[in-house]
């Protein structure tokens, strides 16, 4: 056994020693695309995304239309957890580090102005390269500083009611009782079932704070202001937002859950009538298999405040290309015929991988106006675009992650009945002390 | 009395094997089932296995991403005990002006945390040219002061008797340590080799960096991006875990014994 042992650690070692040094050939081949030295006549981009059966996917299909026009066309697509694609992308730009960083890179859009303004000159400017208006305009907010606008809109998390047509039918409520609803009637609905089906009406988690997100922007507010300074004192959308959280989970109408899988297991299981959440939801929904016909999606409850519309956004990611990229004109060509103003890009990008984008021209073809069965025959794609036009464009400016966190930490107390104005002056104190 | 005792302390220790061995068990089931039913809650084996194992090796380079964390963690253990090993005899046995205070600087370094580190180190090794190699991954971990420490700990219990003899007989410094130190404190070895081997094998934030293409990525690499897309599928993630723990539970069984001995002190 030693023997055997000592043997195959021997083995290991020297064949590892050789993999080790025709690595760092193997390497430099590897990242000729990422290389920050000439080689223009190179035609491979690189790029860092992070789920391969959507985003790399979506990646896949815009190779396979550009490379049509320009033979030879070769992408790679590299993935990785989105966190993990932010720890390395912050590591390489704050060493100064170009090596190993990709010609196109994803970002989630509330990061977008902390990179392009922490990292000035990194990104590439697209404001000519792309026809902006032809996408819905709070997708180019987010993409927009200081007139400039960087990078190409990509998905988004427009966000709708799913709902299970059988216990609402059976609590007494037809498809117009959920149309364009206030919160508090929703809660007046979600009691009635409660009562009549015994499932609830919803879930809750406190320690995530995806709910307040889509309440907030359906309000047209956000944690911070345009000038990233905190939003939570002497904002109404904000004082709204949170008394209807607290009403939501004190009216008993919601399942408390702790985490995601237990959040999907909630309506996988039949236990909740109903999911607000972004339209990429669509798929983690048609995972049950056995609820096939039963479910439908209506507009989102509205705040009881001025200005707010039944319609927000849970979501959603942007294309980059890095400045430095040897491949950089390449690589904005390349994002700029396919998902900056494609139609076949959309439509495709929809069939297969069921990511909606926010390219208007594609809304009105055969792939948005689908009736899946899995949702009674309901044009549920048309719907969702329809109100991804009237989400309220925000900025969401530079320290979103801060300032949830920061509201985070105080949502126990807010459930547990602390004083509101208190607890957002709490909050708004905590967010401070994090961004100085 | 004693009997009551005696029998609060073996539920205790049940319910503590319980709670501890509960996640080992709910993975195993996990590897069978399909993702829905994993976030259902089913918690009895289904038939999913094959599905799963096929769609992971579709997915991901599963054998070049066990090879690379398996060239990492036997080299990195290997050079880690050696190099560890010496320092630790060297600080206790030998007598030098200035020992105390150098090791109290080398305790220091335990109390630096890694992310404050990171990017000098990243500086360091793309100057040097060395990213995206199993070398970049072992080198900033090959000893670490807890190490040093546990050698030198567990040396204060070697006999010098030992050490006298073997210089009457006309050894040298480095045969007295091949010879007769490393063959006495094999224990002390096999508890080093479980922790650095682990430590190695699990490592995750610095090989995220240093490594760069996909060819390199070591197995927690692989799991972690399986299990952050938006639509996770538990199942396949369930095999990519079993996977990525079975070689340390095994090396574990294997070297149980002296592992616990190793703990208990090297020498008895």
């Amino acid at each position: 056994m030693k023997k055997l042992l000592s043997v195959l650690l021997l083995v290991s070692m020297t064949a590892s020693l050789l993999a080790a040094c025709g690595s760092s050939k193997s390497s430099d081949s590897g990242q000729s695309g990422t290389g920050n030295e000439g080689g223009s006549a190179s035609k491979k981009v690189v790029a860092w995304a992070w789920d391969p059966s959507f985003n790399g996917a979506a990646l896949k299909i815009a190779e396979e239309l550009y490379a049509k026009e320009n033979p030879g066309f070769e992408l790679e697509v590299v993935d990785m957890a989105k966190t993990d694609l932010e720890q390395k992308l912050n590591t390489n730009l704050a060493s100064g580090v170009k090596e190993g960083l990709p010609d196109i890179i994803l970002v989630n859009d509330p990061n977008i102005q902390k990179y392009v303004t922490a990292y000035p000159g990194t990104f590439a400017d697209f404001t000519d390269k792309v026809d902006y208006s032809q996408f819905s305009p709070y997708k180019v907010d987010a993409l927009t500083i200081d007139g400039k606008v960087y990078g190409v809109p990509f998905d988004i998390g427009v966000t709708g009611m799913f709902y299970r047509s059988d216990y609402l039918e059976q609590a007494g409520f037809k498809a117009e009782d959920l149309e364009n609803i206030t919160w508090d009637e929703y809660i007046e609905i979600g009691k009635v079932v409660k009562e009549k089906t015994g499932k609830y009406m919803s879930t809750i988690n406190p320690n995530d704070e995806a709910l307040t997100s889509i309440l907030l922007q359906s309000g047209g507010s956000w944690y911070i202001t345009p000038d990233n300074k905190g939003n939570f004192v002497d904002n109404p959308v904000m004082t709204e937002t949170l008394r209807v959280y607290k009403a939501i989970a004190d009216s008993g109408i919601a399942k408390p859950v702790t985490g995601w899988s237990e959040f999907v297991g909630s309506f996988n299981a039949g236990d909740v009538a109903t999911v607000v959440s972004g339209v990429w939801q669509i798929s983690s929904i048609m995972d049950a298999k056995d609820q096939s016909g039963k479910w439908r999606v209506a507009p989102i409850p509205r705040l009881n405040v001025e200005g707010a519309v039944n319609a927000s956004n849970e979501g959603g990611s942007s294309w980059f290309v890095l400045e430095g990229s040897a491949n950089k004109d390449l690589a904005i060509d390349f994002l700029a015929k396919t998902i900056g103003g494609s139609s076949e890009f959309y439509e495709r990008f929809l069939k297969e991988n069921g990511g909606v984008g926010s390219y208007i021209p594609s809304f009105s073809s055969e792939a948005y106006s689908q009736t899946p069965e899995f949702f009674g025959g309901q044009a549920i794609y048309t719907d969702f675009t329809k109100w991804s036009t009237e989400v309220p464009g925000i900025s969401l400016g530079m320290y979103t992650q801060e300032a949830k966190d920061a509201l985070k930490n105080e949502l126990p107390n807010i459930l547990n009945g602390s004083d509101l104005t208190q607890s957002l002056a709490n909050i708004q104190k905590l967010f401070e002390q994090q961004v100085q | 009395m004693r009997k009551v005792s005696a029998a609060a302390i073996h539920l205790f220790l049940i319910m503590a094997s319980v709670v501890s061995l509960f996640p080992f068990v709910w993975m195993l089931i996990g590897m069978t089932n399909s993702s829905s039913d994993i976030v259902k809650g089913k918690f009895s084996f289904g038939s999913e296995l094959s599905t799963n194992i096929n769609k992971l090796l579709d997915m991901t380079d599963l054998g070049g991403a066990f090879w690379n964390s398996a060239v990492i963690a036997v080299i990195g253990t290997v050079c880690t005990l050696i190099l560890s090993s010496m320092a630790g005899f060297g600080f206790e046995i030998y007598r030098t002006k200035g020992k105390d205070r150098l090791f109290g600087i080398l305790m220091l370094s335990m109390m630096m945390p890694f992310a404050a580190v990171m990017v000098p180190l990243f500086r360091m090794f793309s100057s040097m040219g060395m990213l995206n190699t199993p070398t970049a991954v072992i080198l900033p971990t090959i000893t670490t002061a807890f190490m040093i420490f546990f050698f030198m700990q567990n040396t204060k219990s070697f006999p010098r008797e030992l050490l006298q003899a073997g210089r009457v007989d006309g050894l040298g410094e480095w045969r007295l340590f091949t010879h007769v130190y490393m063959p006495t404190m094999k224990p002390t070895y096999a508890a080093a080799a479980i922790i650095t081997f682990m430590n190695y094998w699990n490592s995750f934030l610095w090989p995220l960096i240093a490594l760069q293409t996909p060819d390199k990525k070591t197995l927690p690499l692989i799991v972690s991006s399986l299990a952050s897309s938006y639509n996770p599928d538990y199942g396949m993630i369930m095999v990519a875990i079993v996977i990525t723990t079975l070689p340390t539970v095994l090396i574990f069984f294997l070297l149980q014994k002296q592992f616990v001995q190793g703990m208990l002190g090297s020498v008895k």
